[in-house]
């Protein structure tokens, strides 16, 4: 009887513990997540952000050519004209209203693909989270990469 | 044309004039010949480019908005269409005032071999003026044209309906002292055109 | 202007496949039987075909009596090629593809290719050939040509020189549409430029049209620019309810907001054409200052109320009060909406005092000239006018009161060759086009239609001493020409056309009805057209305190609107209500009309915008616009289009129709109407000139109601009106 108990139950435990053992010595898979990131992908596509030129301009001229594109309907936008006291893009025309309804976005790439001046792009922000569903509505303030200095 | 229009805002055009507003400045004479026309064509739209003359000839040589609206007006065409016409054509001269004598230096190939172009630099030099402007005192204008096609007198001018060919510094210096003292070339062009229209107006 | 000259018919075989088609017919039509398309940007359809831009080049030859094809040894363009017999055409060859790329790479050679912020992006004609036809790429590699942005024609249509293709449409549209010339071509070659004299206003009264037919973005529509692109709009067909023609349109919103207006092709009323007053003359869809919710007055001001509370507060002073009580409203409400307000009025407070005119009483007029001369209205019809002898347009600026009549009478000139008299006191855009100017003194216009009538051979009893000498003292207006336009109108079948405004003097009613009585004896026929856009339905609705539904006389009649508001100020008239207008603007006598809103005790005003009279009111009635409710107009030609609804009402408002059937029922309990079709139903059983008017007829170009049956005409007390003068 104490044989086959150690048989059939000691063995296997110690077994499985001698992979355990074995595993201490090699490289960690898991990652202590906040406090640690892995690296993503080089395509990957998660958070939208709205690109400048280096002079400070918007890329986004308002063409809502992404929100033509977009299969989720996701994007809204509303432009207007710029002036010359007031240029936010060069060209006559810029979004006045930017917004993207994250959960409707499916994420897929069209808006970042239709867009002719390559203002829309999904960057590799991922942590989306949040406790309302009115603040997954991004807005132009939002999206809008901050100008470098 | 101004800057871009913003969003809302009133763009407020000036207005064109209205026909009583017009300050008509066609002498007896011109009347007289435009009526002369009036008659020979069925439609008025015809005269527009014998008008225009007419006005060249009136106006001092240049086609002003004023000139081009007063045609438009005797003709009760629009003031747009008539203006059109007038821009098309390079021998009414609406881009800006004329001198009293148009120098039209002809560059094409012939009068190119020839020198043309020396011919052009010692008018521009002597005028200061490039082609397309006019003296400060209103004497001359200098125009670079295409093929006059008169190509065995080359380099060639051209000075109202005349030729002037072959050219060289001492003509040229001797062509510009007589135009100095003779009466305005590009009217004298007009009333001879104008003269050519109402000659063929003429019934048979 | 692919109009058919003959009615004979040739054989064409076009892409092996043959075909009779009538002679004459443009290659470009003659496709389009077979379901094929050629491309086009120049050619229109309703303008003369130029060739310009090349782009519907197709290869053309002739079977030759051998049996054999000559090929043209060159491309020819289908937008000037004639039909012709025996007639070979190829539009789909090798060859034509290349030449269509070659064209298209040629137009695109100074194009800027700003699509994604040009306003025509996503409805372009050049970008859809070019998708279709045209090269993936250029091999320009040089500068553009490069011109000022954006530049204001008007207040209306923006002028982007660098997008323009050169096609010419706009001119053309201003030459040979509207009439007015007002663009032309400046310069040459590639600095050619579409634009007004001297970079002047363009202040054309169709200058949207351009807009429209602008193949490129070089011509946008400045009140639309950039607030939506087309794949962002949702479009719904609509007419217009700002001018009196019922001008077909579509309705462009996005997210529930109006947001522009382009027109909708019916043959019938506007062609595809819009006016400015249409087409920019919808503003009022997005005012700020749209009302919401009904509100009531009490002791410090005004407060927002339940609809139950209002019909409460608005029976205890109407009902049961009688002639104590009257409405005034506008006839830019739908049929429905005026029926169940006159039923209201008449069945339920059993009050007469209903009026729909607040600047002109021509009730007489039309009266007098369908109940004692026997004669209707209006006679013509829009598209009629397209095709007739002559014309008279009499006392009226045609082009800003009747748009759509202006053009189709502009149409009949410049394609039949139309004889048009202008007989106005001051110069319009019909002079442009007339063969014979009658500039009259202001206040002559009666006799000057005596003159007319006269010089014309139509004997109307009383008027023979107006001989072209004695019109000619009174009226100013040279004897040789009343006798020039009277030997053109002794041509039977000219249509004489005039409107309302004519009828604010009543020098100006006996015109008209000396101008009915002379269409009636000289065979020709008279129009007197409204001004609002259902002001013929508010007449044979019975809006009038003296006309019941169905042109039926009114036995016991109330007051119009001077006597009402006259009552209102001596506070004889206890209660008021005014549906869709403001007396302190629009009627003549403002003393008067704010005398009358301050001294009357109880006021309601149902609008759609807070307006000024709103101050004085007790009761604020919300209602929609008719682009919000479901409904049916009757424009000035008598013809029943439906407005079916596009955006939804803004917060509480409510169908006029329904405001007026809710107080109803709680006077009356019946069966109400459960929505616009239910009352036209009942419109059609009751008005005798509304029978077989219904909703499922009224898809298509709408319904022209029947003339109202009138006795023998009677043209004996003409002569002696003209006395009254």
């Amino acid at each position: 009887m104490s044989f086959e108990v150690l048989r059939d139950v000691a063995k296997p435990i110690i077994a499985g513990f001698g992979i355990t053992a074995r595993r201490l010595a090699s490289e960690k898979v898991t990652i202590q997540y906040p406090e640690e990131r892995r690296e993503q992908f080089v395509r990957t596509r998660w958070r939208h952000v709205l690109t400048r030129y280096d002079s400070g301009l918007e890329r986004c001229i308002g063409c809502s050519l992404c929100a033509g594109a977009c299969p989720a309907r996701c994007i809204y936008v509303q432009a207007a004209e710029n002036t010359n006291e007031d240029r936010r893009s060069p060209g006559e025309r810029y979004a006045e209203r930017y917004e993207i309804n994250m959960l409707r976005c499916i994420f897929c790439g069209y808006c970042q693909e239709a867009c002719p001046t390559g203002a829309i792009v999904l960057r590799k922000d991922f942590e989306l989270a949040n406790y309302e569903r009115e603040d997954f509505i991004y807005t132009k303030e939002m999206l809008l990469e901050p100008i470098r200095r | 044309m101004s800057d871009l229009i913003q969003l809302g805002a009133v763009n407020e055009r000036p207005k064109a004039p209205r026909g009583e507003d017009l300050q008509l400045k066609f002498s007896e004479k011109a009347i007289a010949q435009l009526d002369a026309l009036k008659a020979h064509y069925p439609e008025e739209k015809a005269c527009i480019l014998p008008g225009l003359w007419i006005a060249q000839r009136e106006y001092g040589g240049t086609l002003t908005a004023e000139a081009i609206a007063e045609v438009a007006h005797r003709l009760h065409r629009s003031y747009a269409e008539v203006e059109g016409v007038a821009t098309f054509y390079s021998m009414y001269n609406t881009a800006h005032a004329v001198g009293a004598h148009m120098i039209e230096v002809c560059t094409c190939l012939s009068c190119h071999v020839c020198g043309a172009y020396r011919v052009a630099d010692y008018l521009k030099e002597k005028l200061g003026v490039g082609f397309g402007e006019t003296t400060p005192d209103g004497l001359f204008t200098l125009h670079e044209v295409e093929c006059l096609n008169a190509c065995d007198r080359a380099p060639l001018l051209q000075v109202g309906d005349q030729y002037y060919g072959p050219v060289g510094p001492a003509e040229i210096d001797a062509l510009l002292e007589k135009l100095r003292t003779s009466p305005p070339t590009v009217t004298q062009l007009a009333d001879e055109i104008v003269k050519v229209h109402l000659k063929a107006e003429e019934p048979r | 202007m692919a109009a058919v000259v003959s009615t004979d018919t040739v054989k064409v075989t076009i892409n092996g496949v043959e075909i009779e088609v009538p002679k004459g017919e443009l290659i470009v039509e003659s496709v389009k039987r077979l379901g094929l398309e050629i491309p086009i940007f120049c050619y229109h359809p309703r303008m003369k075909p130029v060739g310009m831009c090349r782009m519907c080049l197709v290869e053309v030859g002739f079977k030759q009596p051998d049996g054999s094809v000559r090929m043209m040894p060159k491309p020819q363009a289908g937008c000037t090629l004639p039909a012709s017999d025996n007639m070979v055409v190829l539009t789909d060859t090798e060859a034509i593809h290349r030449d269509r790329k070659g064209v298209l790479e040629f137009l695109l050679i100074n194009h800027p290719l700003d699509c994604p912020i040009c306003d025509r992006g996503g409805e372009c004609p050049l970008q859809n050939n070019t998708l279709s036809y045209g090269p993936s790429t250029s091999r320009f590699i040089e500068m553009k040509r490069h011109a000022h942005k954006a530049f204001p024609l008007s207040q209306y249509v923006t002028l982007d020189l660098e997008r323009c293709i050169q096609c010419g449409r706009c001119v053309r549209f201003t030459e040979e549409i509207s009439g007015d010339s007002q663009l032309a071509f400046r310069f040459r070659g590639a600095s050619m430029q579409p634009a007004t004299y001297q970079l002047t206003d363009f202040e054309s009264k169709f200058s949207g049209n351009v807009i429209e037919i602008c193949p490129v973005g070089a011509l946008t529509n400045a009140k639309y620019r950039f607030r939506a692109r087309p794949w962002d709009l949702e479009t719904k067909p609509g007419i217009c309810t700002v001018t009196p023609c019922g001008t077909n349109v579509w309705f462009d919103y996005r997210a529930g907001k109006f947001i522009r207006l382009n027109g909708r092709t019916n043959e019938e009323v506007n062609e595809e054409w819009t006016a400015d007053r249409t087409k920019f003359g919808h503003d009022f869809y997005n005012s700020p200052n749209r009302l919401k919710a009904p509100n009531l007055r009490t002791e410090t001001g005004f407060k927002g109320a339940g609809w139950s509370d209002v019909y409460a507060e608005i029976l205890a002073h109407f009902e049961g009060k009688g002639s104590e009580v009257g409405v005034i409203t506008e006839a830019n409400l739908s049929n429905e909406d005026l029926f169940m307000l006159q039923k209201l009025f008449r069945k339920g407070f059993a009050s007469q005092n209903i009026d729909h005119r607040l600047s002109g009483g021509w009730q007489s007029f039309e009266e007098r000239l369908e109940n004692k001369l026997g004669l209707n209205t209006v006679q013509t019809t829009i598209a009629e006018l397209e095709n007739v002898p002559a014309s008279l347009v009499f006392a009226t600026s045609l082009a800003d009161e009747q748009p759509m009549t202006f053009l189709r009478l502009r149409k009949g000139w410049f394609q039949n060759g139309t004889k048009v008299i202008s007989a106005t006191s001051h110069p319009t855009e019909v002079d442009q086009f007339a063969h014979v100017i009658l500039r009259y003194k202001p206040g002559t216009e009666a006799r000057l239609a005596a003159g007319l009538a006269h010089a014309s051979g139509a004997a109307l009893e009383g008027l023979e001493k107006f001989n072209p000498e004695a019109t000619e003292q009174a009226t100013g207006v040279p004897a040789n020409l009343i006798r020039e336009a009277g030997e053109i109108l002794r041509e039977a079948g000219a249509r004489i056309l005039t409107t309302h405004s004519l009828l604010t003097t009543s020098e100006g009613s006996v015109a008209c009805e000396i101008l009915a009585g002379l269409a009636h004896k000289a065979g020709h026929k008279f129009s007197c057209l409204g001004l609002k856009a259902n002001t013929a339905g508010a007449k044979e609705l019975g809006l009038l305190p003296d006309t019941l539904p169905g042109g039926i006389k009114n036995s016991n009649p109330g007051k119009d609107t001077r006597q009402m508001l006259e009552d209102a100020a001596r506070g004889k008239l206890k209660a008021l209500w005014l549906v869709n207008c403001d007396p302190l603007t629009d009627f003549p006598d403002r003393d008067l009309a704010e005398k009358a809103l301050e001294n009357v005790e109880f006021l309601v005003v149902q609008h759609h915008q807070a307006i000024e009279a709103c101050e004085y009111a007790s009761v604020v009635l919300p209602m929609t616009l008719p682009a919000e409710q479901d409904g049916t107009f009757t424009s000035s030609e008598r013809r029943v289009q439906r407005m079916a609804p596009v955006l939804s009402a803004p917060g509480e408002a409510k169908a006029s129709w329904r405001i007026f059937a809710e107080l109803l029922l709680r006077i009356q309990p019946s069966t109400p109407p459960f929505g616009p079709k239910d009352v036209m139903e009942e419109i059609s059983r009751e008005v005798p000139t509304f029978a077989g008017v219904n909703y499922g007829a009224l898809d298509g170009p709408g319904v022209l109601i029947a003339q109202p049956e009138l006795g023998e005409p009677n043209l004996n007390s003409l002569g002696g009106t003209l006395s009254k003068v």
